[in-house]
């Protein structure tokens, strides 16, 4: 087949494209896995306890890993429903003249700097808590977690609202033609067929959840301790990544302590990739691109 | 078109000619608000040379000083022997700018209800997780909320270093572990009863150095005099470490803080002067 010079440019770059996103994921793990070699070699199971104190060799990250699952329950369990039932406001309520700006509005908050809402979080949020909890700091694992709810809203709304928008009209029009009220049209002819993209939002308010730094480091007490009783999230904690930023640039290069910091860093990272396998092979249907 | 792309092209030029004139300093937020006071006034003497100040920690200004990314570090503490291995082609140089003093500090709340000094084995009690409410110290009754700092913090090591002779003892009774001054400072400013450790320069209305009291029962406030007496047990150097003997700018630079204009600076922001 003879190719015009245009189209082989093209070709060559749609490829070059692909090659080069693999390999920045591939380097990255690459990078991950050789400098926390070190730490997987030398402290082995040792890193699943629950102590962290570099200066006596104890490297547990047990706790971090807590702090890491019980924000990301937080934040998704209040961001999911608010987020899609907002969605489905924005994308079948709202007249369309009004979904511009509310949606203007969503993107604006979603470019808002994470430390702007770290500090929203201490200066409002933490002291909220404190006061309604009674307690001796807010400084907690729920303010991390409300506070991440806060940050990926509109990720979620301005992603699911598209996916809403994007299912075709004559699918709604076929359902009201059978005379389904609007909650039923939406329930079964909207939402199904609007799934997929929705999970591919969810997916990336968990990316932006499970990688938040700054904010949570701010707000959730940097203290390595899993609390006691197991559930009480109204305790300071520690995730993976307010561990890795407050303690990755004070720590040598090369260092053991790096190295177990690192293997938090690869722990994150195969995380998040096992969701969105998990994501992508659940909500995979075959034909599943209805637009036109 | 073309005109346009030579002058962005020349203003690159120009902004990576200027380049070579960076003086790139980071390390103890303990020192950061002299230098980058004293870095305002040396840039009206010389505004031809750029000065970045960074914060991060003692350790991050050895660190890095360390793997050549600045060419002046600062630190709020004694170099480690185990940073000086860890960097052996460093030639570690420190040069003293000021004196200061680590101060366990209180919110107002506490101080005014009568604990204005303490011993330094109560305050390890507290740290060690055996003293839990201030009733213990003859206080009001509430908990207290026991403030840490990241482990490479100057401020830390010093600090540990007085309480429990060791710069890296672990202090199981910690509630929040805080980075910066700042940051410990606006801690201690919300809760009504809390205790840190700060620099002198950081007290303010609502955080309130407590006196510490020596073996014969005398106690020993936290004021100048006896930070510059070394009176009072917590008082530490404040350094600039460079790699080798200082040379043109940053030598430059080492000097003006070390001058009378300098040595002020260092005194406007609470801290002692060596000179």
């Amino acid at each position: 087949m003879v190719m015009s010079a245009s189209a082989r440019v093209g070709k060559s770059y749609v490829f070059m494209s692909i090659i080069i996103s693999t390999a920045i994921i591939l380097l990255i793990l690459t990078f991950l896995l050789i400098n926390s070699w070190q730490a997987i070699s030398e402290i082995g199971w040792g890193v699943f306890s629950s102590e962290w104190h570099p200066a006596a060799g104890k490297f547990g990250i047990l706790a971090m890993i807590y702090g890491s699952v019980a924000v990301m329950i937080i934040a998704l369990t209040i961001a999911i429903p608010l987020g899609i039932m907002t969605a489905v406001f924005t994308a079948e309520v709202l007249p369309a003249k009004y979904r511009f700006y509310v949606k203007s509005m969503l993107e604006l908050l979603a470019g808002i700097p994470s430390i702007i809402y770290g500090l929203i979080g201490i200066v409002f949020l933490s002291v909220w808590i404190e006061d309604f909890f009674a307690l001796q700091s807010g400084r907690t694992i729920l303010a991390g977690g409300i506070l991440l709810a806060i940050m990926v809203l509109p990720t979620v709304i301005t992603l699911s609202d598209d996916a809403l928008h994007n299912v075709p009209a004559k699918y709604r029009e076929a359902a009201r033609g059978l005379g389904l009220y609007p909650y039923e049209v939406l329930k079964s002819a909207v939402l199904p067929h609007a799934v997929n993209d929705i999970a591919g939002a969810l997916l990336l308010a968990l990316g932006r959840v499970l990688g938040e730094t700054m904010a949570v480091m701010l707000v959730i007490g940097s203290i390595d301790r899993i609390p006691v009783p197991f559930l009480n999230t109204l305790l300071p904690g520690q995730t993976i990544t307010s561990k890795l930023g407050r303690e990755i640039a004070e720590t040598a290069f090369g260092s053991l302590e790096f190295s177990a910091l690192i293997f938090m860093g690869l722990l994150l990272l195969v995380f998040v990739l096992a969701f969105t396998i998990l994501a992508q092979t659940f909500f995979y249907q075959p034909e599943q691109r209805l637009y036109e | 078109m073309r005109n346009l792309f030579l002058f962005f092209f020349s203003i690159i030029l120009l902004f990576s000619c200027s380049e070579s004139k960076v003086v790139k300093i980071a390390g103890s937020s303990t020192v950061l608000p002299v230098i980058s006071q004293a870095a305002e006034q040396f840039r009206l003497k010389h505004p031809n040379i750029r000065i970045i100040v960074n914060a991060g920690g003692s350790g991050v200004g050895v660190n890095q000083i360390g793997e050549g990314k600045l060419d002046i570090g600062m630190i709020s503490r004694e170099l480690a022997q185990s940073e000086i291995d860890r960097y052996p082609n460093t030639a570690f140089q420190t040069h003293d700018i000021g004196r200061d003093a680590v101060v366990p500090v209180v919110s107002s709340e506490i101080y005014d209800a009568g604990i204005q000094a303490l011993t330094l084995a109560q305050i390890g009690d507290i740290y060690k997780g055996d003293i839990r409410n201030w009733q213990a110290l003859s206080g009001p009754d509430r908990e207290i909320l026991v403030l840490d700092k990241e482990s490479s913090r100057g401020t830390r090591h010093v600090f540990m270093s007085a309480v429990f002779n060791d710069k890296n003892a672990a202090a199981p009774g910690a509630d929040l572990v805080l980075g910066s001054n700042n940051e410990e400072q606006t801690a201690i400013v919300q809760s009504d009863g809390a205790i840190g450790m700060l620099s002198h320069a950081w007290f303010n209305a609502d955080v309130k150095g407590l006196s510490i009291i020596l073996a014969d029962n005398k106690a020993i406030s936290p004021t100048l005099e006896n930070i510059r007496s070394s009176a009072f047990p917590i008082v530490r150097a404040l350094s600039l470490v460079t790699n080798g003997q200082p040379e043109g700018d940053v030598k430059l630079f080492i000097d003006f803080l070390l001058s009378d204009t300098g040595q002020q600076i260092v005194e406007d922001n609470g801290y002692v002067r060596i000179r």
